[in-house]
């Protein structure tokens, strides 16, 4: 008994039930269905729901395992992540959407506070293959940990002093403390990484002479773009956003106003703004269009403006003014949105006789970036596009040239953390395929796209657990703005999961099952596999309706399935009221009635019944059924537990 | 249907009369209305090919009630059985009893490779030959055979009826001891296959038939003797219809106790002991009172009525016969190890009522499945006391009461 508690626990399966007919079965089946919105949402395909729930039951080490699984830098994930997760978050139309970046962060955090055991399992050089990877930003520093783990021998260059890349010289301190990507850098060395910091490459050709069999370059995104504004290169006080975080990431001096412009509405433009801020400016911050339109991250524009940072919406600049070639000021008009653009939001127009002036000693200009590729010998053969970025093979990242490969930033320009996590395993898949001589492409089967809908209880709202925060007046440092979950605290926040698509993939009851009925198996059938799920009887509404949930797949063909309860069942004509069933269930299920002629019928009541099927294995005449033992079901089982 | 035309000849279904009379005597019919054998033949005659996948094609008992009322000689029990072959062969099948373990352990026994521990029971009183080696001089052996069918699987499987069923066995080899005759007995026997040909198995029963044809005719056995009825009529009948003759006459213990009676009676001045009486009154000289139950095997299949009741009389036990005896003898309410339904229990329960009724004390059957039938439906929780009676095997009373 005491083990069927524990696998309940693991999956917290009372909020997977939504309607049940009855207040029963320990164990029942669940459809599992392919993804929840969370997994679907994550370029990474991270099994959001399964760490949730382990987080829930205070399986933190279990639930970092899951994260690690798909996430070689959590701990900077958790905390920078745009989580395109929480967006798709079902939860969010309830009340708000799961916190699930912070409870990432809190696992990092967790494993900080107490130490780990590095996972070194599978890192050993047992494939043939040296492999370079310039760049130690998300995706080189992905790359590196999965190439690691495939066999290789990995060394990744970085020109910067420090490994990390952007994440290091891009992401403030007060967002990122660099303790965190030392550690998570550190983790991927010791498996056995070299990453070898000033070290610039000028000629990828000697990196293949030192034997180097696939280079993979992840530079990112570096080079600022240009206002083109009159004035730009007439004044001095000009500091590209990029320039600016990474000299105050190095720890260099930085000499900026009292008063600072920084114009643009990425989230580059806030981190500016609010380091400027750190370093004691006043800041401004002129956009050309709305709040609405702004491309940096909401919370980030609200702790901007909490700092006290003025955000000048639908503004642009017209020219720079100064005198003694310093820069005094910068002259901008107002603007109104006209019609959308070829990117989807709406183009600002100019207001005319809308202009004003702002003061400012320093301007920094933070409109987009893209990768620089001055390090690049003359002649060097690869593909660039008019974006100044590699042109590379969308599904293999390779390049024109045989045997390089690109990703991340370089490739797409400025894109987030997650999705430079994406390309870094992307790269290694293929890199590995190259490196094993197999075709690039992989044909993979894709499988059919279930989406589903599953009609939710109205579910108690429950507010979203706040992540507590550095005070305002403390924060003319670099202090870490975000402070963390407590334990508590994210216990609370995991247990808000509506644990979408029932089953988490989690495998924490595998091990538990002694007769290994329960597995876990990628359905090919929208129907998919079933999983036997404990459940406690207490905690069932009593509404009558059986689980349902609305499938439609990707050719819009709408499947319904329904979530029904293992219980016993009695073919009455062939029941010989022999009792057996009665002698052997443990929970008084059947009952034998009296049928009026002295003979006896097996009755089973469904609300005792657990669906252990022991008074179908007794029943002499074969008149007890299991609905969900079929032969087709055992067979799935059998073959997936023998792997056939 | 063409698959049909050979059925319909073969078991003259083409003569029915759709009269009914099968309807209104099968025990299952009564039961339960859906099923009736007239419309069955008459579903097959209109060609309907659906009736293959009709789950009623697995409820007939096979107790051949309908062919002995039928006007028209249509050999129904056969129609069904041949119906269920075809069924069979596109992977319909019957609801087992007792999860299949007796078909599995039918269908294992079609591995010519198979060892069997067959022999064990076999006690050192108990005269037997059993044949060491393949290649044998037939001079030098008995020319009895004896066929000991699945007794030694059913005591182990049913042994929580507690039937002492291999006591049939036992008795069986007591009683031809006693004749001075020294049965052969095979280590290799296999199941007669019997069930199998009734479930619709016929390749696997086939299978069963062959072996046991070689085996015999190898022992070089004139007659072989069988102490169930199903084996007997699937020595007898289906082995010649499906596989091949045996090149010995085959003999149920029951027609050969009877034929010997003269001599068992004074063999060596022993015979039988008189019969103790269980009434109350004490009065040593009263009979006690039995009654009979016809396997339909031995009795409507194989015409044997008279001979268990000339021993059970010899014996000096005074027979009282049910209602419904001889040709019109109740099945005992299932057959084949499949779909034994709540209509079986109620045929067996209905019997057993009946057997009580006539005032008997004991009930005698020379089928080991009637009496696992019977014991098994009295064995059920709940059962009425009323319907309870004692079960002895004709085989076994027999031995026990030789002297």
């Amino acid at each position: 008994m005491k083990k069927i508690s524990h696998i309940q626990t693991a999956l917290e399966t009372k909020d997977i039930i939504l309607k049940f007919p009855k207040i029963t079965p320990i164990t029942y089946t669940v459809r599992k269905i392919n993804t929840s919105p969370c997994k679907d949402g994550c370029p990474i395909d991270t099994d959001v729901k399964a760490y949730l729930g382990l987080i829930a039951t205070g399986k933190f080490e279990k639930a970092l395992e899951i994260v690690k699984k798909d996430n070689p830098i959590p701990g900077i994930c958790g905390r920078i992540c745009v989580h395109p997760c929480e967006t798709e978050c079902t939860r969010d139309e309830i009340d708000q959407p799961l916190a699930i970046c912070a409870l990432k962060r809190f696992l990092a955090d967790y494993e900080l506070r107490h130490g780990s055991t590095p996972d070194l399992a599978g890192v050993k050089s047992t494939k043939k293959g040296k492999i370079a990877i310039i760049g130690s930003g998300p995706t080189g520093l992905t790359a590196a940990n999965d190439l690691i783990r495939l066999g290789y021998k990995v060394t990744v260059f970085e020109e910067l002093p420090v490994a990390g890349g952007m994440l290091y010289t891009g992401i403030p301190e007060y967002r990122l403390p660099r303790n965190i990507i030392k550690t998570e850098v550190n983790a991927i060395k010791e498996l056995g990484v070299a990453i070898k910091t000033r070290t610039k490459i000028k000629s990828l050709s000697k990196l293949r002479k030192q034997g180097y069999d696939a280079i993979f370059i992840a530079v990112g995104a570096h080079k600022g773009l240009k206002l083109r504004v009159p004035g730009e290169d007439e004044f001095k006080g000009f500091l590209d956003c990029i320039t600016f975080l990474r000299a105050v990431s190095l720890g260099k001096k930085v000499k900026i106003g009292k008063k600072v412009i920084v114009i643009g509405g990425g989230n580059a433009a806030i981190d500016s703004a609010r380091t400027a801020f750190r370093l004691g400016s006043s800041v401004h911050i002129v956009y050309r269009r709305s709040r609405k339109e702004m491309p940096a991250n909401a919370w980030e524009i609200e702790e901007a403006e909490r700092e006290g940072i003025k955000i000048h919406y639908l503004a642009s600049p017209l020219k720079i003014l100064g005198e003694n070639g310093k820069v005094v000021g910068m002259e901008c008009i107002q603007n109104k949105l006209g019609k959308p653009d070829s990117s989807g939001r709406r183009r600002p127009v100019p207001i005319k006789g809308s202009e004003f002036n702002i003061e400012t000693e320093t301007i920094i200009p933070a409109i987009s970036q893209e990768p620089d590729l001055s390090w690049l010998p003359a002649g060097h053969k690869l593909k660039i596009s008019k974006w100044n970025s590699f042109e590379v093979d969308e599904d293999t990242l390779a390049t024109n040239v045989k045997g390089i490969f690109a990703g991340g930033d370089c490739v797409t320009g400025p894109k987030t953390v997650i999705e430079a996590i994406a390309a870094g395993h992307k790269a290694a898949k293929s890199i590995d395929r190259y490196l094993q001589r197999k075709p690039l492409k992989e044909e993979t089967k894709v499988n059919e796209r279930v989406e589903f809908e599953v009609v939710i209880e109205p579910k108690e709202k429950k507010e979203r657990v706040y992540m507590p925060h550095l005070s305002i007046k403390n924060r003319k440092n670099f202090k870490e703005v975000e402070l963390g979950f407590k334990e508590k605290m994210a216990i609370e926040e995991a247990k808000r999961c509506l644990k979408c698509g029932f089953c988490a993939e989690c495998s924490e009851c595998m091990p538990d099952c002694e007769k290994s009925l329960v597995s876990l198996s990628i359905p090919e059938e929208p129907s998919g596999i079933l999983l036997r799920v404990p459940l406690d009887q207490r905690e069932f509404p009593l509404n009558g309706n059986p689980l349902q949930g609305k499938f439609s797949l990707a050719g819009g063909k709408k499947v319904t399935v329904i979530v029904e309860p293992i219980t016993a069942q009695v073919r009455s004509e062939l029941c010989r009221g022999c009792g057996d069933c009665e002698e052997i269930c443990e929970y008084s299920a059947p009952k034998l009635q009296d049928q009026g002629n002295g003979v006896f019928i097996s009755k089973i009541d469904e609300i005792g019944c657990k669906g252990c099927g022991i008074c179908a294995s007794v029943c002499p005449s074969g008149a007890i059924t299991l609905n969900h033992f079929t032969n087709k079901y055992i067979e799935t089982l059998i073959k997936h537990s023998t792997r056939l | 249907m063409t698959q049909f035309q050979d059925i319909i000849k073969r078991t003259k279904a083409y003569l029915c009369l759709d009269c009914g009379k099968c309807t209104s005597v099968c025990p299952i019919s009564i039961l339960n209305e859906n099923y009736t054998p007239r419309l069955l033949v008459n579903k097959v005659l209109r060609g309907d090919i659906d009736l293959l996948n009709d789950e009623l094609l697995w409820s007939c008992i096979s107790c051949g009630l309908c062919y002995e009322r039928c006007e028209s000689d249509v050999k129904f029990h056969e129609f069904i059985r041949d119906l269920r072959i075809e069924a069979y062969k596109i992977g319909k099948t019957g609801v087992y009893a007792h999860h299949g373990t007796m078909q599995s352990i039918m269908r294992m026994m079609t591995r010519p490779d198979l060892k069997q521990n067959r022999l064990d029971w076999l006690t050192k009183d108990l005269k037997v030959k059993i044949p060491k080696s393949e290649i044998r001089n037939p001079k030098s052996d008995s020319l009895t055979l004896y066929f000991v069918g699945c007794l030694p699987y059913f005591d182990s499987f049913f042994s929580n009826l507690q039937l002492n069923i291999l006591q049939i066995a036992k008795s069986t080899i007591k009683i031809l001891n006693h004749l001075g005759i020294e049965p052969v007995i095979m280590p290799n026997e296999r199941c007669c296959g019997h069930d199998l040909l009734w479930t619709g198995d016929i390749e696997n029963f086939k299978k069963l038939a062959q072996h046991n044809i070689a085996e015999i005719n190898k022992t070089g056995a004139e007659k072989v003797l069988v102490s169930c009825p199903e084996c007997y009529v699937t020595l007898k009948e289906y082995y010649p219809e499906y596989v091949a003759p045996l090149n010995a006459e085959i003999i149920h213990i029951s027609e050969l106790i009877a034929e010997n009676l003269p001599e068992l009676k004074n063999n060596g001045g022993t015979g039988f002991q008189p019969v103790k009486t269980h009434s109350q009154d004490g009065c040593a000289n009263s009979s006690l009172k039995v009654t009979y139950q016809d396997p339909c095997r031995l009795g409507r299949f194989s015409n044997i009525y008279e001979q268990p009741r000339q021993i059970i009389d010899a014996m000096g036990f005074k027979l009282k016969e049910m209602d419904k005896n001889r040709k019109s003898a109740i099945c005992c309410g299932t057959s084949g190890w499949m779909n034994c339904s709540t209509y079986s229990k109620q045929i067996q329960l209905a019997r057993l009522k009946e057997a009580k009724n006539t005032g008997a004390d004991l009930l005698i059957t020379s089928c080991p499945k009637c009496q696992i039938h019977f014991k098994c439906a009295m064995s059920d929780k709940n059962i009425d006391k009323k319907t309870k009676i004692e079960i002895q095997d004709l085989t076994t009373l027999v031995a026990n009461q030789l002297k």
